[in-house]
């Protein structure tokens, strides 16, 4: 029967822009490698732990919590990702297009090993995958997920420690499509 | 408290996080995440949101705090999986609850849930490896 097509979620020369860029980006694959700015050091340690009520004794003495992975590698105030930078390209790409609200859904965090105070982690990102468009409670948007690997040593003495898999969804917001303003 | 077996079906003890404006600050720092949403009540509610919230590398923490010191200091976390629901805002209650779900071949699968009023915060996956002689 015509007349009763479903109109699409998204106007299809949006979603080839999203998909065609997405493809290069994943194209690219580990990318933006970027050092820790310190070492692991118990004094970021101890922060950590008392800021989370943390009062295990065996992170007290040179070995650093597992959950702790990601934050070596923490921008910082005022730190940005570099231009290269996978996830953060994808997601400029569709905040352009319109898509700009984000919201993180998984975080899945793999530990090889517990690091050790006086090592120096490297992280490298790359784009895994751009899903949808969809219709979700928040909004339409796309599924953007990352995959980041953490890094001790260099060349042939390269070691993973860690890996997360980190998904958001980056999407317009309810209000907006339905022109009620921002403020809803 | 102290540790509960690692069995299939083990239920971990429920435990309750007062959420604080502190807290959330504390750990978003902590965690060297300086995204305004999670210290400036201003910026956030501007943003849409109702207050500031708990990042998400602090969910994932506390899933770490929750099964340490329920299944005992020295388990060896393999991983960490989470998926995020409800904001923690300040002046709400984390509560965590677990149970777990399968061991096998030396690991444990832990599941837990940290729930706010609004509902689940995390649903988080935590698999653990289990030492010999503490699989009861």
């Amino acid at each position: 029967m015509s007349g009763t097509a479903q109109e699409p979620l998204v106007d299809q020369g949006v979603h080839d822009q999203v998909m065609a860029t997405a493809e290069r980006i994943k194209g690219l694959g580990e990318a933006a490698e970027r050092s820790a700015r310190d070492e692991v050091n118990q004094p970021t340690i101890n922060n950590w732990l008392e800021a989370m009520g943390i009062d295990n004794p065996r992170w007290q003495c040179g070995e650093a919590p597992p959950a702790m992975a990601q934050v070596w590698t923490m921008y910082g105030l005022g730190g940005r990702p570099p231009a290269d930078d996978p996830l953060h390209g994808m997601m400029r790409v569709l905040t352009d297009l319109g898509f700009t609200a984000v919201l993180g859904t998984n975080c899945e965090q793999e530990y090889a090993r517990s690091l050790r105070v006086g090592e120096r982690v490297r992280v490298t990102t790359r784009l895994e995958s751009v899903v949808g468009p969809k219709a979700t409670g928040m909004g339409v948007g796309y599924f953007v997920t990352s995959r980041n690997t953490w890094y001790v040593g260099d060349g042939p003495e390269a070691e993973v420690v860690a890996t997360m898999l980190f998904r958001v969804l980056k999407f317009v917001p309810k209000e907006t499509v339905a022109g009620r303003g921002e403020d809803a | 408290m102290s540790p509960v077996s690692i069995q299939t079906g083990t239920k971990l003890p429920e435990w309750e996080l007062p959420i604080t404006p502190t807290m959330v600050v504390s750990t978003a720092i902590a965690t060297r995440d300086f995204q305004d949403v999670h210290h400036d009540r201003d910026i956030a509610q501007a943003a849409g949101s109702r207050d500031i919230f708990v990042n998400i590398l602090t969910s994932t923490a506390l899933c770490q705090k929750y099964v340490e010191d329920t299944l005992g200091h020295d388990v060896e976390i393999r991983g960490i999986s989470i998926r995020l629901g409800a904001p923690a805002y300040p002046y709400d209650t984390l509560t965590f609850s677990g149970e777990v779900a399968e061991v096998r071949d030396g690991i444990a699968i832990v599941k837990v849930t940290g729930s706010v009023s609004l509902g689940a915060h995390v649903i988080g996956t935590v698999t653990v490896a289990v030492r010999a002689g503490a699989e009861a």
